[in-house]
């Protein structure tokens, strides 16, 4: 699914440069679970950018399914994220304006699909994440939990090959953060995704096959449960 | 429909924002449609007042030139004229070369306001490639001077002439002339039969203000004209008072004060085959009749005074500027307020582009809600721009155009330390003319364009940022 190789990622303030990302080699696995830990400023959110096509590293191989994005066209990385990558945000960042539906057709907008197909989808979608009779009902209507779980469903409608979610339980209470955990983890389990998540949260990252570590901008691997594929006969 | 579901939540979310820019672009181009329309009703006075010079369907005027002073010793060779000299003696009004003490006399003569053209002038006019149609006629004042008994002493003033004005019709292109724009309100308009009578066509205003009726008789240079028609002209023409024959005009006129005007006419009236071909039309005469003065609407707007035309300055100049100022200011209020608005959905937008959304996808959903706002703007400045031309035309006062007129007179004094001085006085016919301010269809497109423009610019410099817009930063904003 991905390979990082030799990632690097530096942001200049001024004549000041600060490397968020060093020296980066990642594979990731299909239907892997990945999750990211580390301390605030030490470029978790940074690498799930840059596995996202939302930000370009300062040098290095980002190849995902087979195309580096770090050297993709602009348009051609929109299309990427628009067909193949989710997003969940750790504050949801719905359109305020819209319904809960509208919201998770927007995600489908670019792929240009048909009214009824959109409509169809974004039902099936609200209703795998528990929400089908929410579905007009506005963000500010909602509570915490249920807006994840409409951002969730957002990046779930156009069936993605890849979830990305940024501390999607940073902004909840204890109760609703396990329902999103336990939500995310069916998901997971149900749809075969491959998920990279970046959190605070021990116990969410336990959940998942492999555990990094961020630390001043370099990734070290301190938990791995994935079956060691049988040797070959 | 997600286009228009999105851009109308937007609206309604940033309703006062959203009102407050329409309100701007409407206030804008409501003042555009006022002072077009404004500017739309002078333009009509101002025709109003040039066709009453010209009648309808006249293209262009040609007039001899001014007369100038007599020449010394020359002789009448006929009609009535009289000239009035002052000199050292006193005041002496000569008649046909026979002079006497003029204090206390009153002068009555009917004279040509310009230098004569020939009739042959007139066919020759015709005969041009681009003159549609050609008409002589003859533009007389009739004048009563009376003079002071102590006229010619040091101080005493200049006598004021009593006048009303005289057009000669040629009763067989009666079609053009200032004739041609009234409608007969009594009596009957000339026929052929009538080209050697003492018959009269007299204007309303002057039949009322002289109590003149179809049947009164009226003395036009000591001949008695039968009235059988009276004439309405439009509303803030300077129309000639009375209408009578070409030919019993050209019998009892004079060309200054001694020539004759048998067979002679002092206006042509010209009706160009086209409006494109005015100006060659013009060219022509003035290279046919080199002496004589070739007029057209525009030049002779300009010799107009009075609040019609310091009006048509103001809302040309004034209101022009006035107008652009307040738009520039409404596009860029509408411009500001869009970016500021850009800059609090950053994060919004960079959400969309991390779910795929091109950046041309949310421009296109920016600038609709600009445009939207644009078309409220220019919906709501229609109407103001409407209630602004009907205001103008309730409260605003009759405009007064001033024509000068030649009476076709000459005095001559004995003068200072220069010597003679000869003067040839004008009248000033000073006319009320009503200002509708009206808007038209094209102003109406032209205000939704300027509206649907505004909105346009605004989303546009809205845009501009979104798409330099980097998702990663958009969405590290925090709100």
């Amino acid at each position: 699914m991905y390979k990082l190789t030799g990632v690097n990622k530096i942001y200049r303030k001024g004549r000041r440069t600060v490397p968020a990302v060093r020296d980066l080699d990642l594979a990731i696995e299909d239907g892997e679970w990945l999750a990211v830990q580390g301390r605030t400023g030490h470029g978790k959110t940074t690498l799930l950018q840059i596995l996202g096509g939302l930000d370009r590293p300062t040098s290095g191989i980002v190849e995902f399914d087979g195309q580096d994005l770090a050297r993709l066209r602009e348009n051609q990385v929109t299309r990427v994220r628009a067909v193949s990558i989710g997003f969940i945000f750790q504050t949801f960042n719905l359109v305020p304006t819209l319904s809960a539906a509208e919201n998770v057709e927007a995600a489908l907008i670019p792929l240009r699909a048909g009214l009824a197909e959109r409509r169809r989808r974004v039902a099936a979608a609200l209703e795998s994440v528990g929400l089908g009779d929410r579905a007009r009902h506005l963000p500010s209507e909602l509570s915490g939990g249920q807006q994840q779980r409409v951002a969730i469903a957002r990046a779930l409608v156009k069936r993605p090959k890849v979830l990305l979610a940024d501390e999607p339980t940073g902004n909840l209470d204890e109760g609703t953060r396990d329902e999103i955990i336990g939500l995310l983890a069916q998901l997971w389990h149900d749809l075969g995704l491959t998920l990279v998540l970046v959190t605070h949260d021990s116990s969410l990252a336990r959940q998942a096959q492999r555990v990094g570590v961020m630390s001043k901008g370099r990734l070290t691997i301190r938990q791995d449960t994935r079956r060691t594929p049988e040797p070959s006969t | 429909m997600f286009f228009v579901i999105y851009l109308l939540r937007e609206l309604r979310r940033r309703m006062r924002q959203a009102v407050f820019i329409s309100l701007g672009l409407a206030v804008g181009v409501g003042l555009v449609i006022t002072v077009v329309a404004a500017s739309a009703g002078v333009k009509k006075a101002q025709s109003a007042v040039l066709q009453g010079l010209y009648g309808v369907g006249t293209d262009v005027t040609v007039t001899g030139a001014a007369p100038g002073p007599p020449k010394t010793g020359s002789r009448p060779t006929s009609g009535s004229g009289q000239s009035l000299q002052v000199g050292p003696g006193g005041a002496r009004i000569c008649t046909n070369g026979k002079c006497e003490n003029a204090a206390g006399q009153t002068i009555d003569n009917l004279i040509s306001q310009y230098s004569a053209i020939g009739a042959s002038s007139v066919a020759k006019v015709a005969r041009l490639h681009d003159v549609a149609a050609a008409a002589g006629g003859l533009d007389l004042t009739d004048t009563q001077i009376t003079i002071a008994k102590n006229f010619g002493q040091p101080n005493s003033p200049l006598p004021q002439p009593n006048s009303f004005s005289v057009d000669g019709v040629d009763l067989g292109r009666s079609s053009l002339g200032p004739l041609s724009s009234g409608t007969i309100a009594s009596g009957h308009t000339f026929t052929a039969a009538d080209a050697d009578s003492d018959v009269a066509v007299v204007d309303s205003g002057y039949a009322k203000a002289n109590k003149l009726k179809a049947g009164s008789v009226l003395t036009v240079d000591k001949v008695k004209f039968t009235v059988i028609g009276i004439v309405t002209q439009p509303q803030g023409s300077s129309q000639p008072d009375v209408y009578i024959p070409l030919a019993r005009a050209q019998a009892i006129a004079t060309d200054g004060p001694t020539g004759s005007l048998k067979n002679k006419v002092n206006t042509i009236y010209v009706t160009a085959a086209s409006a494109a071909d005015i100006a060659v039309v013009q060219k022509q005469i003035r290279t046919l009749l080199p002496a004589d003065t070739v007029t057209t609407a525009s030049s002779l707007a300009s010799e107009v005074t009075g609040s019609l035309s310091s009006t048509a300055k103001l809302a040309n100049d004034l209101g022009k500027w006035l107008s652009v100022l307040v738009l520039i200011a409404a596009f860029a209020v509408a411009s500001l307020l869009m970016m500021a608005a850009v800059s609090r959905r950053v994060r919004e937008f960079g959400t969309l582009k991390a779910i795929g959304w091109r950046s041309r996808r949310i421009v296109a959903q920016v600038m609709g809600e600009s445009v939207a706002m644009g078309i409220v703007g220019a919906a709501v400045g229609v109407g103001l721009g409407f209630a602004g031309a009907e205001l103008i035309t309730k409260i605003a006062p009759k405009l007064s155009a001033t024509v000068p007129t030649a009476t076709g007179l000459h005095e001559q004094t004995a003068g200072g330390p220069g010597g003679p001085q000869s003067i040839n006085p004008t009248i000033n016919h000073t006319l009320q003319v009503p200002m509708h301010a009206s808007v038209s269809p094209g102003v109406i497109v032209l205000a939704v364009v300027l509206a649907v423009a505004g909105g346009l610019l605004a989303g546009a410099f809205g845009s501009w940022r979104i798409g330099q817009l980097r998702p990663a930063r958009a969405l590290a904003r925090v709100e």
